[in-house]
C-alpha cells in the first residue's frame, strides 16, 4: 500500500468527520500509508480547506453539521479544477437507494462506517489507480492538442505559401510590363518636354507672326497648369516607380518561401553563418545602440543551404534589432544534441502579446505600419527551417523581450 | 560596334501583346524591333530576316521559349539567343545556359535599363563574332592568293585558319 499509493509524490487526502474519534482514527491510518493528511471537523471547514489546498482524494462522512457530506460532493463537482479528484463518501447507511443517491451527488466510492481498514485501504489503492489513469490521460489529451494544433498551425503555413507563390508568378508578367511601360513613359515625357521647351523658346517669334494661337496656347497652358506638369511629372514616374519596386520585392519575397531548392547546399559551422550575417547588419546594430553577444563554445557543423540560413538569420536579428531600444542586448547561444544543432536567439526589447506572438510565422502578417514591412520576414524563415527538416518556434514577454528557437538537423534530408 | 549607325535588328517572341507593346515602346530607339506571339510565327520571321538578337518567352502555349531557340539554334545559328522567364522556370532555363543555347537569361519582371544593356551588349557579341567570321574568310582568301603565288608557310597558315572557322561554327550549333 505504502509504495503503492505514494509512489510519485505523496498524495494530500482531505479527510471531513465530525466524530473526533472516527477522524483520530481515520487520520492515523491515513498517516501511516504516509499520505499527507488534512482534516475538517465539518463540511464547511471541509469546504474552505478544499478550496485552499490541492487536494486529489476526499474522505467525507455523510451526517454532519452546516454543510453534510452531500453538499460537499456537489461543491467539489462543480467547482473547476485542472485534475479530477476522487470522493470515497463514510457512511452508515446500507440502503441501495441511499448509495445510488450519493453516486448520483457524485461520489466515486463509499465506505460502510465502521471502516474495515484493509477495506479501506483496498479502496483507497482503486482511487489511486483511477486518479492516475485520469491524469495519464489528461497529459495524453493536452500532449495530442498541442500536436494538433501545431500541424494545423504548420500546414496552414505551407499552403498559405503555396498559394502565394503562384499568386507571385501569375502576376509576374502585369508587373514586368506596367514597370516597363513606366520606363518608356518616363522616358518619352521627358522627350515631349523637351520638345514643348523647344517650342516655348520661339514663343516670341510665334506671337508676332499669329497673336490668336499663342493667346490660344497661353489658356491652355494654364487650364492644366504646365509649370506644375513640367515639375511633377517626373517625380512622380519615380514614385510609381518604387511603388513597383516594393511590389517586385514581395513577389521576389514570396518566390524565396516557396521556393528554396535552388540554393546550394554546404557542410559549414553555424556560428560562421551568423557571425557573416551580424557583419552585414552591423551598422544597423551600431545605429541603434544594441549588444549583441555571441556564445558559440562547440561550434557545432551541420549540413545546410548556407544562403538560406543566412536569410534565416538575418531576418530574425533584424526583428530583433527593430524591437530594441539603445541599451538593449542580444544574445544568441549557439547549442547542439546528438543529431541536432540549436540556435536561440534572446533580446531584451519590447516583446509581444499573445495575440501577436501567435501569429508571428504568418504571412503578411506584420505589426509595421503599412509600406514598411512585407510581413514575409518569419514566414519565410518558418519555410526554410521547415525545408531543412527543423523547427522555429518563439516565447515572447510583453516589455521584456522574445526568444526566437531553432532546431536544425545536423544531416538534414533536403528535398530538391 | 557603337561606330555602326544601323540599329541591330532583334526580334521579340512573348505570347502576351501587353509585353510585346511594351517592350515595343522600351527598344524601339535602340534597336529595329520584329515580334511574334508563338514560337511558329518567330520562325517564319527568322525566314524571312536576317536577325542578330532572338529574345523569347519560356512559358508559351504550343512551343516553349527553349523549344524555339532550339528551332532557331539550326535555322539561323548566328542569332544571340536570350530567354526571359518567371521565377519558376529558372531550372529549365539553366539547363539551357548550360546545354550552350543560350546567351543569357533575364528575369521577369526586368529592369528596363539593365535589359537595353543586356541586349547591346548581345548585338556587339553577334557583330563581334561576325567581324571575326568576316577576318577570318578574308584570311583564307589572303591565303588562297599567296599559296598560288609560291609563298611556303601560306598553305599551313591557311589550314589553321580554316581550322578556326570551323571551330566557331561548331560552338554555335
Amino acid at each position: 500500500m505504502h509504495d503503492e499509493v505514494s509512489a510519485e509524490r505523496r498524495m494530500k487526502v482531505l479527510v471531513a468527520e465530525d466524530s473526533s474519534v472516527m477522524r483520530m482514527l481515520l487520520i492515523a491510518q491515513l498517516r501511516g500509508w504516509d499520505l499527507d493528511v488534512v482534516s475538517a471537523v465539518d463540511g464547511a471547514e471541509a469546504w474552505e480547506l478544499f478550496k485552499e489546498h490541492e487536494f486529489s482524494l476526499v474522505l467525507t462522512d455523510w451526517i454532519m453539521p452546516n454543510v453534510d457530506g452531500l453538499e460537499l460532493i456537489r461543491r467539489i463537482r462543480n467547482y473547476t479544477l485542472p485534475h479530477y479528484v476522487y470522493v470515497i463518501l463514510l457512511t452508515a447507511k446500507t440502503d441501495t437507494e441511499d448509495l445510488v443517491h450519493a453516486m448520483d451527488a457524485g461520489a466515486d466510492d463509499f465506505l460502510v462506517k465502521p471502516c474495515d481498514t484493509q477495506e479501506l485501504r483496498v479502496r483507497l489503492r482503486e482511487g489511486t489507480r483511477i486518479l492516475k489513469l485520469e491524469s495519464t490521460l489528461a497529459e495524453q489529451n493536452l500532449a495530442i492538442r498541442d500536436a494538433q494544433a501545431a500541424l494545423v498551425q504548420s500546414e496552414r503555413l505551407a499552403s498559405v505559401g503555396q498559394l502565394a507563390a503562384g499568386m507571385a508568378h501569375e502576376i509576374n508578367n502585369p508587373i514586368a510590363f506596367v514597370s516597363n511601360n513606366l520606363a518608356v513613359l518616363r522616358r518619352d515625357v521627358d522627350s515631349l518636354m523637351q520638345i514643348i521647351s523647344a517650342y516655348r523658346e520661339c514663343r516670341d517669334d510665334l506671337s508676332r507672326v499669329d497673336a490668336d494661337a499663342i493667346a490660344r496656347i497661353d489658356r491652355l497652358e494654364q487650364e492644366h497648369d504646365l509649370p506644375w506638369i513640367m515639375e511633377n511629372t517626373l517625380p512622380m514616374f519615380q514614385s510609381s516607380k518604387d511603388g513597383l519596386k516594393r511590389v517586385r520585392d514581395i513577389v521576389s519575397n514570396l518566390r524565396d518561401f516557396a521556393r528554396l531548392d535552388e540554393a546550394v547546399q554546404d557542410k559549414i559551422l553555424i556560428g560562421d553563418t551568423i557571425r557573416s550575417t551580424l557583419a552585414i547588419l552591423n551598422h544597423v546594430i551600431d545605429e541603434a545602440q544594441v549588444s549583441v553577444v555571441l556564445n558559440d563554445p562547440d561550434k557545432p557543423p551541420i549540413v545546410c543551404r548556407p544562403a538560406s540560413l543566412n536569410q534565416v538569420f538575418h531576418n530574425v536579428l533584424t526583428n530583433a534589432i527593430q524591437a530594441c531600444q539603445p541599451g538593449d542586448k542580444i544574445t544568441i547561444n549557439v547549442g547542439q544534441t546528438d543529431e541536432s544543432v540549436l540556435v536561440d536567439i534572446c533580446d531584451t526589447g519590447a516583446g509581444m502579446d499573445e495575440s501577436v506572438l501567435a501569429r508571428i510565422f504568418e504571412p503578411f502578417f506584420t505589426t509595421r505600419p503599412i509600406g514598411q514591412g512585407t510581413g514575409l520576414g518569419l514566414a519565410l524563415c518558418f519555410g526554410i527551417v521547415r525545408d531543412h527538416g527543423g523547427e522555429i518556434s518563439a516565447t515572447s514577454q510583453l516589455g521584456e523581450g522574445t526568444t526566437i528557437y531553432i532546431r536544425l538537423p545536423k544531416q538534414p534530408q533536403l528535398a530538391s | 560596334m557603337s561606330a555602326e549607325t544601323e540599329k541591330p535588328p532583334i526580334l521579340l517572341v512573348d505570347d502576351e501583346p501587353e509585353i510585346l507593346a511594351s517592350l515595343k515602346g522600351l527598344l524601339r530607339r535602340e534597336f529595329t524591333l520584329h515580334t511574334a506571339q508563338s514560337g511558329a510565327e518567330a520562325l517564319e520571321i527568322l525566314r524571312q530576316h536576317k536577325i542578330h538578337v532572338i529574345m523569347t518567352d519560356q512559358r508559351m502555349p504550343e512551343m516553349t521559349g527553349s523549344e524555339l531557340l532550339s528551332h532557331a539554334q539550326t535555322q539561323s545559328a548566328d542569332s544571340i539567343r536570350m530567354i526571359f522567364t518567371g521565377y519558376a522556370d529558372i531550372k529549365a532555363v539553366i539547363d539551357a545556359v548550360n546545354n550552350g543555347r543560350l546567351y543569357r537569361y533575364i528575369t521577369k519582371p526586368w529592369d528596363p535599363d539593365e535589359l537595353i544593356e543586356t541586349l547591346q551588349q548581345a548585338a556587339d557579341e553577334y557583330a563581334r563574332r561576325q567581324r571575326r567570321r568576316d577576318l577570318l574568310s578574308d584570311l583564307v582568301e589572303y591565303f588562297d592568293d599567296a599559296t598560288e603565288s609560291g609563298k611556303q608557310d601560306a598553305s599551313l597558315l591557311r589550314a589553321r585558319v580554316q581550322n578556326e572557322i570551323e571551330l566557331d561554327d561548331a560552338t554555335l550549333s
